[in-house]
């Protein structure tokens, strides 16, 4: 197709704009109004779309998908047990955990393992939400409400265990809604040992 | 062949054959537990009913819940027949994909999940769990039973290499039937009945014989499961490489299992090849994985520097500068029984063209003992295939050592990380002006050296093999080198043309063309 050419022309200008004086003082006039309004007029009334962050915050959806948290179960130990789903699913592959055995003596002993190393790298965390849906003992959460802290270091942003399991969720607390039946519990569907077989 | 037919489709089958087999011969699975191509019939698992058709049916009578009545009535149905143990016969019609096969696997499997935990996320068995498999396939069903599961004993070590879960365990008995039939060690034994049956090993005794991780492997259910690999990985983190295994002369087939994502090894599996190691493989072929990444040689080694670590390319140059020095003549060299043949291939024509000595060597690992299973006397996976690309008879390592003695050699070249001799023994070498070592593992040989080079492990490397009963096998790469590190018969070219000589071989193909061989050994992939 050969290449047409389309003839525009320039908008034509009258002699206030021309002689740009009212121009000028029409433009410093939008800026002053709004320069006053911003500065002295509460935020709320304000029609800026930016906060004085960080004196002033605005609150988090509840949905927010922040840093990551492990919970904890009644005696404080996490209840991962280390199905590796989570870093299966992860699609930016940031998490690695190892899996530790409980002793023989204890009572989750060949029933549940537990990990001796979780690690997250939240700079590569692409915060999806993945490995939240794929953990199938709500052992990993994302409902801190935290966004990630800034750093020049990078160690800062590998959370290991400690520090995961040192983040609490929205309401303080390091459990979550949904109770745990521990082996051993009364309320846990059916183990009891002593019977034997 | 005479044939029967199962869904319609003609199945051949040999005298002999049950159903099962000349099915999963054809590449049709019916579904089974218990039933395992290298083990007895056992028929306990009931996964493998099917209908075989009759004139005369035998019918059974059952109770029939009727939804128009509310009640259960009388009524009969066909009796199914255990695939696993019915003879196949000429004109044969079985149905597998039926409403009441499948209902009947459905039930099956079931029952087989009445007592079991269900704890996949810990389970080590859990992505190539039949269980799992059949599940998906035939039940999808949530569970029924609100009653308490019978309880047994969980994580109980069977020795050494081996962890038995009571509650995961669906009692097939194929592990009973390895021990007694593959490895004649009744050390397995099932103990009380119904629910509370479970495996118990034999008063006093330990799972301590030389192939206890095929348990691991042929248990279709993970209640047998490796001390090793326990809690390590997940099966579907792990990739697949085809190899053989490098532990003894039989040249089992095996499959090597890392992560993609690592390049890190976990585990080796055993590789269906009928011809040589059928189903199994001994436990150290299976612990041979730990090798292929420790104590490895990544960088070159010049002695005069100190032990100064160096890099691949640098050793090779010193050891050109110092082979150049020396008359060819007075060089010797030393193949690897440890090596595949295209290394010792390219090895002999260096000895040929390069250096035309008439001095050659074999180092071969020896002090190990064999047995009539598996495990063959000689535990180097190709000192046939480094005789065969010699072209020639090699001398022991020994007389190498009285040459060194004797002053009739003034360097050597050795390929592999030790021989049969100590590094003591290997005193007589230190008085040679260059000894230079290509190898993949520190061994005898890379602490006497005065050169080493990094070279690439079987692992990282397509190669072949010839075991002992002078089958080729190839083996692919299941990982790459470390840095800057070629496979063996790469860096004996580059070798060559540092010291100004061009071998006349650039590829692979170019190497097994050259070999002097015999029909090369596919070996059979398979799963099972």
């Amino acid at each position: 197709m050969a290449i047409t050419t389309k003839r525009v022309n320039k908008p034509e200008m009258d002699l206030s704009e021309l002689s740009y004086v009212p121009e000028i003082v029409r433009g410093l006039g939008l800026t002053m109004s709004r320069f006053i309004k911003n500065t002295f007029l509460p935020i709320e009334k304000g029609e800026i779309a930016t906060i004085g962050y960080p004196e002033n915050r605005l609150t988090y959806k509840e949905r927010f998908r922040g840093v990551h948290r492990l919970t904890h179960r009644a005696d404080g130990s996490p209840r991962c047990v280390v199905c590796l789903c989570c870093s299966t699913v992860c699609p930016a592959q940031c998490i690695k955990i190892e899996a530790g055995e409980y002793e023989p003596d204890d009572p989750r002993f060949g029933y549940e393992r537990y990990p001796k190393s979780f690690v997250i790298d939240e700079l590569r965390c692409i915060f999806c939400g993945f490995c939240v849906e794929a953990c199938p003992c709500d052992a990993i959460r994302m409902d801190s409400g935290l966004h990630m802290p800034a750093s020049t270091l990078r160690e800062h942003f590998i959370f290991d265990k400690e520090s995961l399991m040192a983040i609490p969720g929205p309401d303080g607390s390091y459990q979550t809604g949904n109770t745990r039946h521990e082996p051993g519990d009364p309320t846990h569907p059916g183990i009891d040992r002593k019977l034997g077989h | 062949m005479p044939t029967f037919k199962l869904d319609g489709k003609e199945i051949p089958f040999e005298t002999g054959d049950t159903i099962i087999r000349a099915a999963s011969r054809q590449g049709i699975e019916i579904p089974h537990y218990c039933w395992h191509e290298g083990l007895s019939v056992a028929g306990n698992c009931r996964m493998c009913l099917v209908e075989v058709k009759s004139d005369r049916p035998m019918m059974l009578p059952i109770l029939k819940f009727d939804e128009n009545k509310k009640q259960f009535l009388p009524d009969s149905k066909i009796k199914l027949v255990p695939a696993c143990h019915t003879p196949a016969a000429e004109g044969m019609e079985v149905f597998l994909d039926k409403e009441n096969v499948r209902k009947t696997q459905e039930m099956v499997q079931e029952m087989l999940l009445l007592n079991h935990p269900v704890d996949c996320p810990i389970c080590d068995q859990a992505g190539e769990c039949k269980l799992q498999d059949y599940w998906e396939l035939h039940g999808s069903k949530y569970k029924r039973k609100r009653t308490e599961p019978v309880h047994k004993p969980k994580a109980v070590r069977f020795g050494t290499t081996i962890v038995y879960d009571a509650e995961r365990c669906i009692l097939c008995t194929r592990c009973v039937r390895f021990c007694e039939e593959v490895v004649g060690d009744h050390v397995l034994d099932k103990r009380e009945r119904g629910n509370k049956s479970e495996i118990v090993l034999s008063p006093g005794r330990y799972l301590d014989n030389k192939y206890t991780l095929n348990l691991a492997q042929i248990c279709p259910v993970g209640a047998l499961t490796s001390v090793d690999f326990r809690f390590k990985s997940r099966a579907w983190l792990l990739r697949s490489a085809v190899s053989i295994c490098a532990g003894c002369a039989t040249g089992c087939s095996s499959y090597i299992d890392y992560d993609p994502r690592t390049y890190e090894v976990y585990r080796i599996r055993a590789r269906k090849n009928m011809g040589v190691n059928k189903f199994w493989m001994c436990d150290d072929g299976f612990m041979s994985y730990k090798l292929i990444q420790k104590y490895r040689v990544k960088n070159g080694v010049i002695r005069a520097a100190e032990q100064k670590a160096v890099s691949p390319g640098d050793a090779l140059q010193a050891a050109a500068k110092a082979l150049s020095e020396i008359e060819g003549k007075r060089i010797a060299v030393v193949l690897s029984a440890q090596h595949a043949s295209e290394d010792n291939a390219v090895l002999a024509q260096f000895a040929r063209e390069v250096l035309g000595t008439e001095k050659y060597y074999l180092a071969a690992y020896g002090g190990w003992k064999g047995d009539k299973i598996l495990r063959h006397s000689d535990n180097n996976p190709n000192r046939a295939g480094a005789i065969r690309v010699a072209g020639r008879g090699l001398a022991p390592t020994n007389e190498l050592l009285k040459a060194a003695e004797d002053g009739t050699i003034s360097a050597v070249v050795t390929l592999g990380p030790a021989g049969e001799e100590k590094l003591d023994q290997l005193d007589p070498l230190q008085k040679l002006s260059a000894v230079v070592s290509l190898s993949s593992n520190i061994g005898a040989f890379t602490e006497v050296a005065s050169v080493v080079i990094p070279v690439a492990h079987y692992a990282e490397m397509d190669g072949t093999f010839v075991n002992a009963m002078k089958m080729e096998q190839r083996f692919s790469r299941a990982l790459p080198p470390p840095d800057r590190v070629k496979p063996a018969w790469q860096t004996i070219i580059d070798l060559a043309r540092a010291m100004g000589k061009e071998l006349e071989c650039g590829s692979l193909e170019d190497i097994r063309k050259r070999m002097p061989s015999a029909q090369a050994v596919e070996a059979e992939g398979s799963n099972n």
